[in-house]
């Protein structure tokens, strides 16, 4: 690492021990070093780490895990800092364990279908190593490119694929954990499964790192499917594509993915850098992939196209080809992104809705939209019911940060109101806590935190994270 | 007589004296309550946990025999009167089911919509879903549809002191909080009793096959060469589940070592996927297909193997036991040839199956008691030096204590006691019924 210019400031004793595990060369502790740690991917609350940690093994995390215990010192794993909910944020003193520098593949026994990694694997490297195989790895958020699958367990992440494959805690066969007192364990070894026991696997996945730091993970691996055919369709009726969904899916077909976009995510998407051609004066589309047997998609295809017209679609075609499969799927990923083209700042929810209240909840989105004079726009995994309003605003006007995360959270409370969740796969973090009083009564959450205890009873791991904080004030930041 | 307190809380005609004497399976308790709401559950935990009485829970009775190191607890809370969807999504392929209900009667309400819960385990018409969540039973079909864990996304809870707890959610995808329902499935009742189920549902297939293809003795090998072979191409097989000679039997009418390969999907992908196994398997391979209906029967015969809880002979010589054995998936077949090996040394009777694809395997055991334990104790090696492991399924209580029905305690048997001490800090709940004495 190039040091100039460098503020003298000394390590204080608590850094000096760090850097006597991982080597001096492996702390950060300035300040300038720090600020690209304030946040994650999340950027409406922000704090300074004490330093960040840089381990390259499960005895390191241990050995800093139990120093930092012994300090009374709060402590957070990071993997590439792309979660959107700010479980990897600082509140203010924490320090980072960042796993990017254990990224090995360990072992991959393609005969059994799984793959044994370390924590920073980047998803879409795992399915690039066994694809010319004709493996791959199912779950596929949108940030595949660079998110860790160690940060996939914390947050137990989903993508465009999982209505059909499942999220990741269904492609989790084992993990190596260090618990919150430094002591190493295994559960679900050699990724055997149904192994005697509460199923701890199933509760680590998606606990957002407040229960352990995972250190190795065993993921199954997933054969390539023999054909795969993408459709899309333009609606002019946003309500004639719901139906459409809720038609698809009753007629007994279950699409690898089912997703949807409304107009001023289309606005977004044809601005940025993967423009489709999509009309521009259309309510919505919907993109619909089915894979499977090849013998056995053809009927499906033609169920979808009846389906589609029937409601009243403006056009719909199938993919002619790879490259314009890619293409739709290109622009589809950028979705958030492409917020950037048409917004100076957005904020992105995730809630969850039985698929078949989605009309209702639309028209009290564009309600919330038209109460706080702010766009929404709509990208939506329609299969599985998970809707990610996209709230755009401008954070250089005074009050409108503000009004935004009000009108987000006013958002998972709509989604709360009809049988629905807070999150479906960015998880909770800092940004939904006080969310989780719409779905969970102080009793049920107190069956949570009363879990917790068992394996972080100190709540040095990951502290303030996932559950209301009764009086703390979060401090809402400009972007 | 019943101690007075219990009739403050339910109508004396929910509760009896238990007066069955000893039952063989254990599991018992001294008063039998019925339970006909989450409120009598909730009212009969809460009494339980104030005046320290222990409560074991039953439904259907096929698990009585799955652990249990005490005969008798105070309480026998039954839930099989506690029955009945709540909640039939149908657009969002959702359902709320309380936890008496069997497995046939979803199945049967939800053939008319065209769906079904995906879990193909033994005994449908006995085995309730509160129960098979509770053990985490699955059957060879989890292969594609995966297990209880795959397809539950919110549960009710009974904790121990009477409260009402939800864990997951109405809705298919959730990540809010922990993920508390894996808790709960598998735990056998040991951290509360489930109130309410919601669980995914899928399509029932448009069209299902069966091929059946059987190896000739000394060609058991070629079993794990062709499965290695099948699931490395693009079929998507539903079960790829081998079967030992007496099982196959039983089924096929023929002792032959028989893999049961099952394709439900489109009609033109099951028979295209149906032409791959004709055009692959081995030389020397007797094949046949099912389709549909014939198919279906033969899945129905199938569940309806081993012991259920009500089959046991009173017979010393026709003593039954089941083990259920996780390993990793191609294991499968090398296991169940060893197990079937010794069975004769150990002068017992043995039907087994397991999952190539997934690396489950169900073993139905039956001989003398003593003959039993020492063949179990063989069979646990066996799992174990494949880093695998052997679970008792079924067991009289007699000989529960001596085999240990699930086998050594895990490293981490602390978090284990520490998540049971947070649930149920008295103990009353299916005491001594799991991992470690818990």
């Amino acid at each position: 690492m190039a040091r100039k210019k460098r503020n003298k400031v000394n390590p204080d004793a608590v850094v000096r021990q760090l850097m006597n595990i991982v080597g001096e060369r492996e702390v950060l502790y300035l300040k300038e070093d720090l600020i690209s740690y304030e946040c994650d991917g999340y950027t409406m609350t922000k704090g300074m780490p004490k330093a960040v940690v840089f381990v390259k093994n499960t005895e390191h995390v241990s050995q800093v895990v139990r120093c930092l215990n012994r300090e009374r010192i709060p402590y957070i794993a990071r993997g590439a800092g792309t979660g959107l909910s700010g479980g990897a944020t600082p509140l203010g003193g924490e320090v980072i364990i960042s796993l990017v520098r254990m990224k090995r593949m360990l072992h991959l026994d393609l005969d059994n279908r799984k793959a044994v990694i370390e924590p920073g694997f980047v998803n879409l490297k795992l399915t690039q190593s066994i694809s010319d195989k004709g493996y791959y790895y199912a779950p596929d958020p949108s940030s595949q490119y660079a998110c860790t699958i160690g940060g996939n367990v914390a947050e137990n992440s989903g993508g465009a694929h999982c209505l059909k494959y499942g999220v990741t805690t269904n492609h989790i066969l084992g993990l190596e954990i260090v618990l919150p007192n430094g002591e190493v364990v295994e559960i679900g070894e050699d990724g055997i499964p149904d192994q005697p026991g509460y199923d701890l696997l199933g509760l680590l996945t998606g606990s957002e790192g407040t229960l352990g730091i995972v250190t190795k993970i065993t993921v199954k691996v997933l054969k390539n499917p023999e054909g795969k055919k993408t459709v899309l369709a333009y609606y002019d009726d946003i309500n004639d594509a719901s139906q459409a969904v809720s038609e698809i899916i009753a007629a007994g077909i279950i699409p690898a993915a089912l997703e949807m976009m409304d107009s001023i995510a289309i606005e977004g998407v044809e601005s940025a850098a993967y423009p489709v051609g999509h009309p521009l004066d259309i309510a919505a589309f919907l993109l619909i992939e089915v894979d499977g047997i090849a013998a056995g998609i053809d009927d499906q295809i033609d169920e979808i196209l009846t389906v589609c017209k029937h409601n009243n679609v403006r056009e719909v075609k199938v993919a002619k080809d790879e490259a314009e499969r890619g293409l739709w799927w290109a622009n589809r990923k950028m979705g958030f992104g492409a917020m950037g083209a048409i917004s100076p700042d957005y904020l992105v929810q995730d809630g969850v809705i039985p698929r078949t209240r989605l009309p209702e909840v639309l028209i009290r989105i564009a309600e919330i939209s038209k109460k706080y004079d702010l766009r929404i726009a709509n990208i939506f995994h329609a299969g599985d019911g998970n809707l990610h309003p996209l709230i755009l605003f401008d954070a250089r006007i005074p009050g409108e940060s503000e009004r935004a995360a009000k009108a987000g959270s006013e958002c998972l409370k709509v989604c709360a109101d009809v049988g629905g969740s807070i999150t479906g796969e960015h998880g909770v973090g800092i940004e939904k806590s006080a969310e989780m009083r719409f779905i969970f009564s102080d009793e049920e959450m107190a069956a949570q935190t009363n879990i917790r205890a068992v394996f972080n009873p100190d709540d040095l791991l990951n502290p303030g994270k996932l559950f209301p904080q009764p009086g703390r004030c979060v401090e809402v930041k400009q972007g | 007589m019943i101690p007075s307190y219990l009739e403050e809380v339910l109508p004396k005609e929910q509760i009896r004296v238990n007066d069955e004497m000893g039952h063989p399976l254990g599991n018992g308790g001294l008063q039998f309550i019925e339970a006909k709401s989450e409120e009598d559950i909730s009212k009969v935990l809460a009494y339980a946990y104030v005046h320290d009485k222990t409560v074991n829970v039953v439904s259907g009775g096929t698990k009585r025999g799955f652990g249990g190191e005490i005969e008798r607890a105070d309480i026998l809370l039954s839930l099989a009167s506690y029955k009945g969807i709540v909640e039939h999504s149908v657009g969002d392929l959702t359902m709320t089911v309380k936890p008496g209900t069997t497995l046939k009667e979803i199945t049967d309400q939800l053939r008319n919509h065209g769906q079904r819960v995906a879990l193909d385990t033994s005994w449908p018409e006995l085995a309730t879903i509160g129960g098979i969540v509770s053990a985490n039973d699955s059957g060879p079909k989890r292969l594609l549809y995966g297990s209880a864990r795959d397809l539950v996304i919110g549960m009710r809870i009974v904790y121990p002191d009477g409260s009402v707890i939800r864990t997951g959610g109405k809705v298919v995808k959730n990540v809010a909080g922990y993920d508390m329902n894996k808790l709960f499935i598998g735990s056998m009742g040991t951290l509360g009793i489930i109130s309410e189920i919601t669980i995914k549902l899928r399509p029932i297939p448009k069209y299902e096959g069966l091929s059946l293809l059987q190896f000739h003795d000394g060609k058991e090998q070629d079993i794990r060469k062709f499965a290695i072979q099948l699931l490395d191409s693009k079929m998507e097989p539903v079960s790829l589940e081998v079967l030992t000679p007496t099982i196959a039997e039983k089924v096929t009418g023929k002792k032959n070592y028989t893999l049961a390969i099952a394709f439900e999907d489109r009609k033109n992908a099951v028979l295209d996927q149906e032409k791959w196994v004709k055009d692959h398997f081995p030389n020397g391979v007797v094949h046949s297909i099912k389709h549909e209906e014939e198919a279906k029967k033969w899945w129905e015969g199938f569940r309806h193997l081993g012991p259920n809880g009500y089959n046991d002979s009173k017979h010393d010589a026709d003593t039954q036991a089941a083990l259920k054995i996780g390993s990793n998936n191609l294991d499968v077949p090398i296991i169940l040839g060893a197990i079937d090996k010794v069975a004769e040394v150990h002068h017992v009777g043995v039907e087994a199956h397991g999952g190539v694809g997934h690396g489950i395997s169900k073993v139905y055991v039956k001989g003398f008691p003593e003959d039993i334990v020492s063949y179990i104790r063989a069979v646990r090696a066996m799992a174990e030096e494949k880093g695998g492991y052997a679970v008792c399924t079924h067991l009289p209580f007699a000989l529960r204590e001596p085999v240990g029905v699930w086998g050594e305690k895990p490293g981490y048997f602390a978090l284990l006691e520490g998540i049971k001490q947070t649930n149920d800090p008295k103990n009353i709940m299916n005491r001594k019924r799991f991992v470690g004495g818990i």
